[in-house]
């Protein structure tokens, strides 16, 4: 019998259900740090938009097969206009005044204008790209297979990260299972205090789910002295194709970097177009390659 | 015999409880198998957990007197280190889950013990195989049905190898192919000189031969209370001819169908059982009659009236202080009168009514669960796993509860795993089976 062999096979049905095993997790945490880190270290909109390409681009085309993202992605786009609204309403910066709005408003009183608008959308890109990277790693591999990744050191703080990672679905499971059960029951949303009767339950629900857990965990020798390692991740040639673009785009870009070929952008006072340059624009277009290769 | 465990005049109460769970308690539980009986709430949970340190090192609390576990006092060794000769399955398999898939969650126990990656390996198979689930190994724990996550819970615990293998109602969801798979490997441990010590409301579905047995009542040894006798009722006469609810070539499942072509109906006065496999689509087939879940395909007429609907996890429905509150706050959002004494003395409630129904044990919660939401009489009842955890005194009035609400004209689905209990309520039982629903002969009257 070969339980242990990684290939999701049967029916498409059945293939929903089953882990893919496609990506290295140690490949994929190196690309996440790759886009990280063109995300944070520069301010010019056109290498972080790649980045952000480039996040959605593997979220959606090598999450798990069953992994939906439709609400993450809803999440994460009004992260994103968040961001550019408050910049918007609060920086009161720039030249090109779009509307300017009455001094008594606290905080959004005065002029708001097309330069606060754009650098807003710049911190967008790079929230958005950071936040679609970081979902990757829980949407493409499962939050076990990241924590075998992850060096012999830093094995307890990981397990224990990776078991919290599993509450958060939980929470929300435990939220709708009891709306429901509660709605038979006759509850009706009337008002925020109506939320009570479904909030409570749900949340207590999740806390004892928690501590049953460590329970469990502790029931099972859980942190009692050297932990296995079960799975070694194997390396398919994609993945060492993935790992190695990103650690190229990872050295190129520090390059650039120390190079001082990474400019920064600013759109104050007047808005200007983002200069480009090669060498940091090939290492932003280096982090494609795992969702197009 | 040796003693696997040894309680000395030990006494323990949780934090901030009012009584003590276990009262001097004097006990020595030897090799072989030992089953622990008592009604929900006399501390059988708290005595499984003292076997694995769990009471009361990870709980806290007070205790005194002693105990000992394979020769070690419990003082002075924790849970983590009992886990190296102690295995501990939970009663609620799905809260105990740490890791997404099977295979990996099975494999949890013995990597903690640090054994080679190889043995882990071959220690999950068998263990897999052992409890008849091979085929899942490469699941989602979040895609299995609650039966299945007790077998994948039971694996693991198996998989750790232990000297003492202790379960708290290890038999609650399985069906009867993971009842027998559980039976034969119980025996086999025990033959193999694995102390095994089981607290189950169903004793009739665990191994009889050599099995000693402890009654506690209210945290005390106690004397075995005498096994239910079941009324007797007129079958088939109380069903009114009037519908309630009727279902045409209906498929049921969340992405694809797990049931299809189920054409059911039931009338009011009538009290059908779904029964079946574990993962046969029970539960969601109940979900899509209670109007849960959006039907696939097919045709779902349901008169109106009023429904109830008791999730598998009692604790979706409680947040309230006290039962008497949970109760009262079905009454107030359906607009009811009364005060729910009735519902409150039919489970047996009477004494709890003052406690905060998340301080109760599993089976009292979900007496409370079924009292809240039977209160005043639905016309339509919807029950999931109704038996879960239940004693023999709460099937009994759960059994009388759906006999009242069906004379009263209510129209009765109940999905479970309980053969029995399916068999001794259902005026029709149906069974699912690969993907389809099929009638059991008629109950007979």
């Amino acid at each position: 019998m070969a339980l242990w062999h990684r290939q999701p096979g049967g029916s498409p049905e059945a293939a929903q259900e089953l882990t893919s095993d496609v990506v290295n997790p140690r490949a994929l945490l190196l690309w996440a740090g790759a886009v990280l880190l063109l995300s944070l270290g520069t301010e010019d909109p056109v290498y972080r938009a790649i980045a952000l390409v480039a996040a959605l681009a593997v979220v959606l085309m090598r999450r798990r097969p069953g992994a939906r993202v439709s609400r993450l992605l809803a999440w994460v786009g009004l992260a994103c206009l968040g961001g550019v609204g408050l910049n918007f309403l609060l920086s009161h910066t720039g030249q090109d005044v779009v509307l300017v709005l009455p001094g008594w408003l606290p905080a959004i009183g005065g002029s708001l204008t097309v330069e606060a608008a754009a650098y807003g959308f710049d911190v967008a890109l790079g929230l958005g790209a950071c936040l679609l990277a970081g979902s990757a790693l829980a949407l493409v591999v499962d939050s076990q297979q990241l924590v075998e990744a992850l060096p012999r050191h830093l094995h307890r703080t990981g397990a224990a990260l990776g078991s919290a990672i599993t509450l958060v679905p939980r929470l929300g499971e435990s939220f709708s299972t009891v709306r429901e059960a509660q709605a038979m029951r006759g509850w009706r949303p009337r008002g925020p205090r109506s939320w009570r009767a479904v909030a409570v339950p749900a949340v207590l629900t999740a806390i004892e789910g928690s501590v049953l857990l460590a329970e469990a965990m502790d029931a099972r020798g859980f942190a009692s002295g050297g932990r296995t390692k079960v799975w070694t991740p194997a390396w398919s040639g994609r993945d060492l194709v993935d790992a190695t673009f990103a650690a190229l785009a990872i050295i190129v870009f520090i390059a650039a970097l120390l190079l001082g070929r990474v400019g920064g952008w600013q759109p104050y006072p007047s808005l200007e177009l983002p200069g480009v340059d090669w060498l940091p624009l090939l290492a932003s277009l280096l982090l494609l390659l795992p969702a197009i290769a | 015999m040796a003693a696997t465990a040894r309680f000395t005049d030990f006494t323990y109460r949780y934090p901030e409880a009012p009584a003590a769970a276990l009262a001097a308690l004097s006990l020595a539980l030897e090799d072989g198998m030992t089953l622990v009986a008592g009604p929900s709430g006399s501390g059988k949970t708290t005595l499984l957990r003292c076997l694995d340190g769990l009471v009361p090192h990870f709980h806290g609390g007070l205790a005194s007197g002693r105990v000992e576990v394979l020769g070690q006092d419990l003082r002075g060794v924790t849970p983590r280190l009992l886990a190296q000769r102690v295995a501990l399955v939970f009663q609620e398999p799905e809260a105990q889950m740490v890791l997404p898939v099977v295979d990996q969650e099975v494999a949890f126990g013995p990597a903690n013990l640090g054994l080679s990656a190889k043995v882990v390996r071959e220690r999950v198979e068998r263990s897999l195989v052992a409890m008849g689930i091979a085929h899942l190994a490469r699941r989602r724990v979040a895609t299995l049905s609650g039966g299945e996550r007790q077998r994948v819970a039971l694996a693991g615990a198996l998989a750790m190898e232990p000297r003492l293998l202790v379960l708290d109602e290890p038999t609650s969801q399985l069906d009867e192919e993971g009842a027998r798979a559980l039976r034969q490997q119980l025996d086999r441990l025990v033959a193999r000189g694995v102390a095994v010590v089981v607290a189950d409301h169903r004793p009739q579905r665990l191994p009889d031969r050599g099995v000693r047995h402890v009654f506690l009542r209210a945290g005390r040894l106690s004397a075995p209370e005498p096994a239910p006798v079941w009324p007797l009722r007129q079958r088939g006469s109380r069903a009114s001819g009037e519908l309630a609810w009727e279902a045409t070539s209906l498929g049921v499942g969340h992405e694809r169908a797990v049931l299809e072509g189920v054409n059911l109906r039931c009338h009011r006065g009538e009290v059908v059982a779904v029964t079946g496999a574990n993962g046969a689509g029970k539960t969601t087939l109940l979900r899509t009659l209670a109007g849960l879940l959006k039907p696939i395909e097919g045709g779902l007429h349901r008169e109106p009236g009023r429904r109830a609907y008791l999730p598998q996890d009692p604790g979706a429905l409680l947040h309230q202080a006290t039962v008497q509150a949970e109760i009262q706050q079905t009454i107030r959002w359906m607009g009811l009168e009364g005060s729910g004494s009735d519902v409150t003395a039919e489970f047996g409630l009477q004494e709890l009514t003052g406690q905060d129904p998340r301080d109760l044990s599993t089976g009292q919660r979900q007496r409370v669960a079924l009292a809240a939401i039977l209160v005043g009489g639905p016309e339509m009842v919807f029950l999931d796993e109704p038996t879960r955890a239940a004693d023999q005194a709460s099937r009994q009035a759960l059994f009388l509860a759906v006999d009242r609400l069906a004379g009263q004209g209510a129209a009765v689905l109940v999905a479970t795993s309980d053969r029995e209990f399916a068999e001794q309520v259902g005026d029709l039982v149906v069974v699912a089976e690969g993907g389809r629903l099929r009638n059991r002969a008629p109950v007979p009257a």
